[in-house]
C-alpha cells in the first residue's frame, strides 16, 4: 500500500538539494501490520477506508520527509492511503515567493501533524524532539519569507508604511 | 484566542472556473459533513472533556478545521470568479446569485443554508468523540464523491489533501476514544 514513500521524484530531489541541512532523510517504508495487509487485500488496491490496524505505536518515528508529508496531507506512512490519484501531486512554486511559502507551509504542516499525534501520545520523547525541530524550521522559513516578501502574521515586525494590507491575500491566485 | 496567518494550509490555485464543481463543493463549506460544522462541533465539545488530552486534541483539530473552511472558501471563490450570468444559470447557481451576489454563503450542495443541527454534541464525552469519528468518516466519503466528479488537478490537489486530513483526524479521535474507554473500564473494575 505504501508505494509512495521515497519514490525519488524530480522535485523531491530538487527540494532537498535546496534545503539539504534542514530536510531530514525519509526513513524507509514502514511495513503494514498484518491486519492492515489483510484488510487491504480484501478491499483491493484502491483501499478507500482507514487502516484500522494501525495502533499508533508500530513505528511512530518513521515519518515521511517534510515535503512528502505535506503534499500527502499526512506525515504518517502507516496511516496513508490514496484515493483516485495514482500519486500525490507536487506543490511547485512558480517563483521564489511561492517556493518560500511552500517551505513555510511544509514545515508548519509537519509540526502540526506531529502536534496532533503528541496530543494522544504525550510521552513520546523522540516525537517531541522532532516537533521542536520542525517548529523551529518553520519559524526560520517564516522569517526568511517575511524578510523578503512582507508579513504572514500581523504581529511580525512591521516596516513603514504599514505592509500588512498590501501583501497578497491567500485566496487570490495571480 | 485565534490569530490569523496570511496563508492557506495547502495552496489553492485553480485556473479554470467551474460553476458546477463550485455548487458541489459548497457542501464542504456549509453542508452536513462540511468543515464549518466540524470546526464548531469540536470547539463546542472541548468544555466537557474529562482531561487535558481531550481538550488539547479538540482545540487543535477544531482550529485546523477553521483553516479548512478557508481552503474550501478559496476554492469556491476561484471556481466562481468571473462567471457570467449565463454560466451561473446553467450551473443552477442563479438563485445563489440572486440572494447573495458573488458573496460566499455557507450552504449545502442543494442550496440549503448552513444548519446548526449539523453540529452534534451530546453532553457525553464518549458519545461526542464517536460523533467526531463519524464526522471525519462522512467528510472523507464526501471528499471521495467530490474527487469522483472532476479530473482537474487544480481541484483534485486540495480535495485530496483535505480527504487525507480526515483520515488522520479520525485516527487521533479513535486513539482518544480508546484511551478514555480504557480508563473508564478500569475504574469500573
Amino acid at each position: 500500500m505504501n508505494n509512495y514513500v521515497n519514490m525519488g521524484n524530480m522535485f523531491q530531489n530538487e527540494f532537498m538539494m535546496t534545503y539539504p541541512e534542514a530536510m531530514p532523510q525519509a526513513k524507509m517504508s514502514v511495513q503494514d501490520s498484518e491486519l492492515s495487509k489483510k484488510l487491504s487485500k480484501q478491499a483491493g488496491d484502491n483501499m478507500n477506508f482507514n487502516k484500522c490496524g494501525y495502533d499508533g505505536k508500530s513505528n511512530p518515528n518513521q515519518l515521511y520527509d517534510v515535503y512528502n508529508g505535506f503534499i500527502r496531507g499526512n506525515m504518517f506512512p502507516d496511516l496513508f492511503n490514496q484515493y483516485k490519484l495514482s500519486r500525490p501531486y507536487d506543490v511547485k512554486g512558480m517563483n521564489e515567493q511561492a517556493e518560500l511559502l511552500t517551505k513555510v507551509d511544509a514545515y508548519s504542516f509537519a509540526a502540526h501533524d506531529i502536534n496532533l499525534y503528541l496530543d494522544t501520545h504525550p510521552n513520546d520523547r523522540a516525537m517531541i524532539d522532532l516537533y521542536n525541530q520542525y517548529s523551529a524550521d518553520a519559524w526560520t522559513a517564516k522569517n526568511e519569507y517575511e524578510s523578503k516578501f512582507g508579513p504572514l502574521f500581523v504581529n511580525s515586525n512591521e516596516g513603514y508604511p504599514w505592509t500588512w494590507n498590501n501583501t497578497p491575500w491567500p485566496w487570490e491566485n495571480k | 484566542m485565534w490569530k490569523y496567518e496570511k496563508k492557506l494550509q495547502y495552496p489553492v490555485n485553480i485556473k479554470k472556473k467551474n460553476l458546477k464543481m463550485a455548487k458541489c463543493i459548497l457542501t464542504q463549506y456549509g453542508g452536513p459533513a462540511g468543515e464549518l460544522a466540524a470546526a464548531w462541533q469540536y470547539l463546542d465539545q472541548r468544555y466537557i472533556m474529562p482531561d487535558d488530552r481531550g481538550k488539547a486534541l479538540l482545540t487543535d483539530i477544531g482550529t485546523e478545521e477553521l483553516a479548512h473552511v478557508e481552503i474550501i472558501s478559496a476554492m469556491l471563490y476561484q471556481l466562481m470568479k468571473g462567471a457570467t450570468k449565463e454560466e451561473l444559470k446553467e450551473a443552477g447557481l442563479d438563485s445563489q446569485y440572486a440572494q447573495f451576489g458573488m458573496d460566499l454563503f455557507p450552504s449545502d450542495a442543494f442550496g440549503n443554508p448552513f444548519n446548526m443541527t449539523h453540529i452534534k454534541v451530546a453532553g457525553d464525552y464518549i458519545a461526542d468523540i464517536e460523533s467526531d469519528m463519524g464526522a471525519e468518516q462522512r467528510a472523507r466519503a464526501t471528499y471521495e464523491h467530490l474527487m469522483d466528479l472532476t479530473d482537474d488537478p487544480d481541484i483534485l490537489g486540495p480535495l485530496s489533501f483535505l480527504r487525507e486530513r480526515e483520515i488522520v483526524h479520525y485516527q487521533r479521535f479513535k486513539e482518544l476514544r480508546d484511551y478514555y474507554l480504557k480508563i473508564k473500564n478500569e475504574s469500573l473494575k
